[in-house]
């Protein structure tokens, strides 16, 4: 279970200065990863209400466990049909409104209470800054999967616990990231200034210490996109995913393992726009640090 | 020094606490194990009975103090899923299988990590570092139930290398702790990397390279060194999600571990062995916690 | 009810005949693998009973051929008086426990009666053996005195296996440690070790008691939850023979392996409703549930495609269900209601959306939804697909649906609360006698949390409880069932045989009947490929 990710020391290291050009970046940004995320997440969980060819949800019982085109099926259907004959070009395509959504609600759900308590322990440190890195300690040693395979028990599986679960395995990380930078920022000298020019605490934070955190924040909130999408591939896994008909990519690739070697297209496609999206989304996320980390920058 | 550790003991004595609380109202909220774990026809006696046996009847906090004072003394119950066993038996003749698996999987992603991050940060920018960074990258980005099962079938099925599931031998170890592996690997690699690249530039690598020191010396000998403490500090993350990740493989292979443990008793409603995978596996994170403290503030005083 | 004494004579026979057999030239270990049980024990009555251990028997056994009960377990014979109220049975004098314990005596089974009735008894079925009296008249006679006439008392003991035979002898001194530890039993096999969770391990008891014994050396069951898993360990060799998901079996069928079925039908599926929904003053009612309207429960009904549900479900090896529970086996059988079953359920949307119209739905309804509970179960791993099926078949037919993914557990619970509201797959495994099936699936007389709460059902029920007379029992089970039907109380599905995967490279057959819970039994049967 992806409690922690590589930005998490990586985005204390420093990074490169002159990078040379390579395919990835013909024009300084990458080119190829924001491409592969329009086609793969962006597009379709827009526009896949009038691109995808069949309603997500739509059987067709003659048309079962249909081979994709070139392998044996026609144009009917691009990327074969599942066990109910539903058209997995167009679960595919729905899957990414979901893959969307769960990742920037669930992340930004995470990332706003974990960078808030992380915020307040920084800066206040002394009892708030115990209390909440306890809470901290706690969070993290408690299995995640548990906390979801409970909740599910709890009150059946959904949209919201699945929710709840990505806010969990996230909020703890971002909080000790950030109170790391903000005990940094706390002993430079402009919060110094302002607190003897009498600026509120408030004033403070929002003037001198978020500023310099957001950016942080940002690049890390990317950087959890893969692990909030494989999350839920393993809650479906595990039967406590977003409940049955919607298409996740997760319960598809969870659906469609049984029949690996007798229908991979099952399990195959939506595997590969995980695919796809995760490693994108790293690359993209990669670059942005670059870009806009301040630490990087300082190099 | 002892002041330091007394306050350590104290946090983790009150964190452990609360895990129980949270435990506690989880395990108790998630509905009662009745149809977990009696016939469709059981009858209305053998539900009384049940309820009774597991206390259920009483008041929600009498039961927890109960759960409590018999928690301090290790004491979780018996288990239900499997009837006879104490629920701490059963969780702690599981560590052993989960422990084997999480030391291989680590084993195998420091392995093949450290010289893959080093390869790629003194071979920045070329192939070799798109390889690394690409092999990395899709470890993440697969679901680690799909990984597993794929290689079931690549190298158990297809190739007959290595048995499809269960326990027993070192064979029955490699697929799955490769499934838990590649994911850490992916962190590894990428910490080892920007670890090495940093160190790459210290002033005493360059003097190193200024006095005439061959090239693998320095990136194998001064420079690994140095930037191994950056990964070795997030063994301690590593190793909890090792164990969190063993309940989506565990299963997949048939490992007889914690994970497959938990889950099975959470399917059951089995509240004691649930509650004592959770606690052990609490224990064993603040343990590991308070040991890098410790071993933290002997290094550096000033913690203290 | 046949003639039951003279199968058992036949069956005796077989034995014999069968029992002249070769030695195998090697080592020869058969491994089974299928899905876990709800809970793992030695001590049988603390598990729900789907699966006799191999190395334990209880009374009376099943043909492996005919399923009919025969004297293949420890008792050669038996016979009950006129009203069914005392059943006695004569043990076989030559068994004998494993282990050096003894013969099996009439004290032992008393005991067991005992244990497997204690307050900790999670068996399925064990309430009718709790209302029993149970006295050992001499070393190999025991009576079972019931309060109420059971002509389906053969069946508990059988199929439904509520007690196996421990020795007494081992329990003075070992206590339930022993049993633990190392269960002695009478059955064809030793025990030889369990790891929880994992494998069950046996081997074939050398010169057994009844003169024959399985033509390999030990058995192996494997648990593993996993299909997929099962499959792959099957196509490795690892596993002799798997349960598998009917949709993975062509893949292992193209593999060269060979699907096996039960010799009778195992298992029955339906789709059912919750709520206690005949009942207007039932939960249903304060739920709103839109299946209390007769003609959204016909409109379902019609929605159903079975043919198509069958073909996706089952590889189209099934038999359509007419009323779930009712099997054509047993006494009440009602021929009449398969010839009106295509009239009256045949798939008809067209006709479901005029009995919607006709019912103003959804407009009259406050709850129109229909949330349909999509559940995972071991051993019936196509329930989460029907539930899609039939979400997909209903919402073409204009019914409102939502589907409730939950596990058993939760389901159960629901129903055992009366706080179900939703309709949900179900299995009838084994198939059980019509009698006990009818009042265990709609009556409140013996799972209450499945009665449909109407009170002319649980009338006639009551009567079938205390009624002695097997024309009138079975004229009693008809009316039930032509009720059930005729107010389309539920949606039947299929019946269904138990089967698994072999490898023919290892094992050449295996004859087991299908009626036991779990569907398989007879590990004694299982022919080894020399």
């Amino acid at each position: 279970m992806p409690i922690s990710t590589p930005a998490s020391a990586e985005s204390v290291a420093p990074v490169a200065r002159k990078r040379r050009r390579n395919f990835l970046r013909p024009g300084g940004y990458p080119a190829l990863p924001i491409a592969i995320l329009m086609i793969t997440l962006i597009i379709p969980a827009l526009f896949s209400q009038w691109l995808a060819p069949y309603g997500p949800e739509a059987t067709n019982l003659r048309a079962r466990l249909q081979p994709p085109v070139f392998f044996g099926g026609d144009w009917s259907h691009p990327f074969g049909t599942d066990r109910l004959g539903r058209d997995i070009l167009s679960r595919t395509m729905h899957g990414a409104w979901y893959a969307l959504s769960i990742s920037v609600v669930g992340i930004f759900v995470g990332v706003v209470i974990g960078s808030s308590l992380g915020l307040i322990a920084g800066y206040f440190r002394g009892w708030w800054d115990t209390i909440i890195m306890r809470l901290v300690d706690i969070s993290l040693a408690l299995p995640a999967m548990l906390l979801a395979l409970a909740l599910a028990a709890l009150s059946g599986p959904s949209f919201q616990s699945v929710i709840i679960v990505v806010a969990f395995v996230l909020w703890a990380y971002f909080a000790r990231q950030v109170r790391a930078e903000v005990l940094g920022l706390r002993e430079r000298d402009f919060v110094a200034r302002a607190v003897v020019a009498g600026s509120s605490h408030l004033a403070i934070l929002r003037r001198h210490i978020l500023p310099n955190v957001v950016n942080t924040i940002v690049v890390l909130a990317t950087l959890q996109v893969g692990i909030v999408i494989t999350l839920e591939a393993s809650l479906s896994f595990l039967g406590i995913g977003i409940p049955r008909p919607i298409p996740t990519w997760g319960l598809m690739v969870a659906d469609g393992r049984q029949l690996l070697t007798s229908a991979w297209w099952v399990s195959f496609f939506p595997g590969l726009a995980i695919l796809l999206t995760v490693l994108s989304v790293n690359l993209f996320g990669d670059w942005l640090r670059e870009k806009i980390d301040p630490k990087s920058r300082r190099v | 020094m002892q002041r330091f550790f007394l306050v350590k003991l104290v946090e983790s004595a009150i964190a452990l606490w609360v895990i129980t609380l949270i435990v506690f109202g989880l395990t108790h909220f998630s509905g009662n194990p009745v149809g977990a774990l009696l016939p469709d026809d059981a009858s209305p006696e053998q539900v009384a009975f049940l309820i009774n046996k597991l206390g259920l009847d009483q008041p929600i906090h009498i039961q927890y103090l109960r759960f409590l004072g018999n928690a301090v003394q290790g004491d979780f119950g018996l288990s239900m899923k499997w009837p006879g066993q104490s629920a701490m038996d059963v969780v702690l003749s599981r560590l052993p299988a989960t422990l084997t698996l999480g030391g291989m999987a680590m084993l195998i992603s420091v392995v093949i990590a450290i010289p893959l991050g080093v390869a790629s940060a003194t071979r920045k920018g070329t192939i070799v570092d798109s390889f690394a960074q690409g092999i990395a990258l899709i470890g993440q980005s697969m679901p680690s139930f799909w990984l597993g099962i794929i290689l079931i079938w690549v190298f158990a099925v297809g190739l007959g290398m290595f048995p499809t599931s269960g326990s027993g031998t070192w064979a029955h170890l490699v697929l799955p702790a490769i499934s838990i592996a590649w994911f850490q690997i992916s962190a590894l690699t990428r910490l080892t990397r920007s670890a090495m690249l940093e160190v790459l530039d210290a002033e005493y690598v360059k003097l190193a390279r200024a006095k005439g020191v061959s090239e693998p010396i320095i990136v194998w000998k001064h420079a690994l060194r140095n930037a191994a403490v950056v990964p070795l500090t997030y063994f301690g993350v590593l190793a909890g999600s090792v164990l969190t990740g063993s309940v989506v493989i565990e299963t997949v292979f048939s490992w007889p571990g914690l994970g497959w443990t938990a889950i099975e008793a959470i399917k059951a409603r089995d509240f004691p062995v649930v509650q004592s995978v959770v606690i052990v596996f609490a224990v064993i994170f603040i343990l590991a916690n308070l040991l890098v403290d410790l071993l933290y503030a002997y290094i550096d005083p000033r913690i203290r | 009810m046949p003639n039951i004494r003279s199968v058992a004579r036949r069956t005796m026979m077989a034995c014999a005949v069968s029992s002249i057999v070769g030695t195998a030239a090697f080592a020869q270990n058969v491994v089974v693998a299928i899905d876990p049980g709800s809970a793992e024990s030695n001590l049988y009555w603390e598990t729900i009973g789907g699966l006799i251990p191999p190395n334990m028997q209880s009374l009376v056994g099943n043909d492996p051929e005919t399923g009919v009960y025969d004297a293949s377990g420890l008792a050669e014979s038996w016979e009950h008086d006129e009203d069914f109220t005392r059943w006695t049975f004569h043990l076989k004098p030559g068994a004998v426990f494993s282990g050096d314990w003894g013969p099996v005596t009439a004290e032992d089974v008393v005991h067991s009666v005992a244990l497997h009735t204690g307050d900790d008894s999670r068996l399925s079925g064990i309430q009718s053996l709790r209302a029993a009296t149970v006295t050992a008249d001499g070393d190999h006679t025991v009576h079972f005195d019931l309060p109420n006439p059971d002509p389906d008392f053969l069946f508990l003991h059988a199929g439904r296996a509520v007690l196996v035979v421990y020795s007494k002898a081992q329990y003075d001194a070992e206590g339930l440690e022993g049993y633990a530890r190392n269960p002695a039993g009478s059955g064809p096999f030793t025990f030889v070790s369990r790891d929880l969770g994992n494998t069950l391990k046996y081997d074939v008891a050398k010169d057994h008691w009844s003169g024959s014994s399985p033509r390999y050396d030990s058995l192996e069951l494997r648990f593993v939850g996993e299909p997929a898993t099962r499959l792959a360990m099957l196509l490795a060799g690892e596993a002799d023979i798997v349960s598998l998901p009917r949709e993975l079996q062509p893949e292992a069928e193209a593999q060269g392996h060979q699907t096996i079925s039960s010799a009778q039908a195992s298992v029955q599926t339906a789709f059912v409703l919750s709520g206690l929904f005949m009942d207007p003053e039932g939960p249903g009612a304060e739920m709103g549930l839109p299946w209390q309207d007769v003609r959204i429960r016909e409109a379902m009904n019609r929605a159903l495609d079975r043919e198509a549900l069958i073909d996706v479900l089952y590889e189209g090896r099934a038999e359509p269900l007419v009323v779930f529970s009712m099997d054509p086996r047993f006494d009440g059988h009602v021929p009449e209601l398969a010839r009106r079953f295509e009239a009256e359920y045949g798939h008809d949307p067209d006709r479901a959306r005029e009995l919607l119209a006709e019912a103003d739905y959804p407009g009259a309804f406050a709850n129109p939804v229909i949330p349909i509970a999509a559940t995972a179960l071991g051993g019936s791993p196509e329930f989460g697909l029907m539930a899609e099926l039939v979400q997909a078949m209903f919402a073409d037919a204009g019914l409102q649906t939502e589907i409730r993914e939950m596990d058993w557990p939760t389901l159960q619970n629901a129903r055992l609360g009366f706080t179900a509201d939703f309709a949900h797959p179900m299995r009838n495994a084994p198939v059980r006698p019509n009698g006990i099936g009818v009042l265990a699936s709609y009556t409140e007389q013996l799972s209450p949390a499945y009665s449909i709460g109407s009170r002319e059902l649980d009338g006639m029920g009551d009567r079938l409880i205390e009624t002695k007379d097997l024309e009138e029992r079975a004229a009693l089970i008809r009316d039930m069932f032509t009720y059930v039907f005729d107010n389309y109380a539920h949606m039947p599905i299929a019946t269904i045989s138990a089967e698994v995967v072999a490898n023919p490279q290892r094992v050449a057959g295996w004859t087991f009947p299908g009626s036991s819970s779990s569907g398989f039994s007879h590990f004694e049967l299982i022919e080894t490929a020399d």
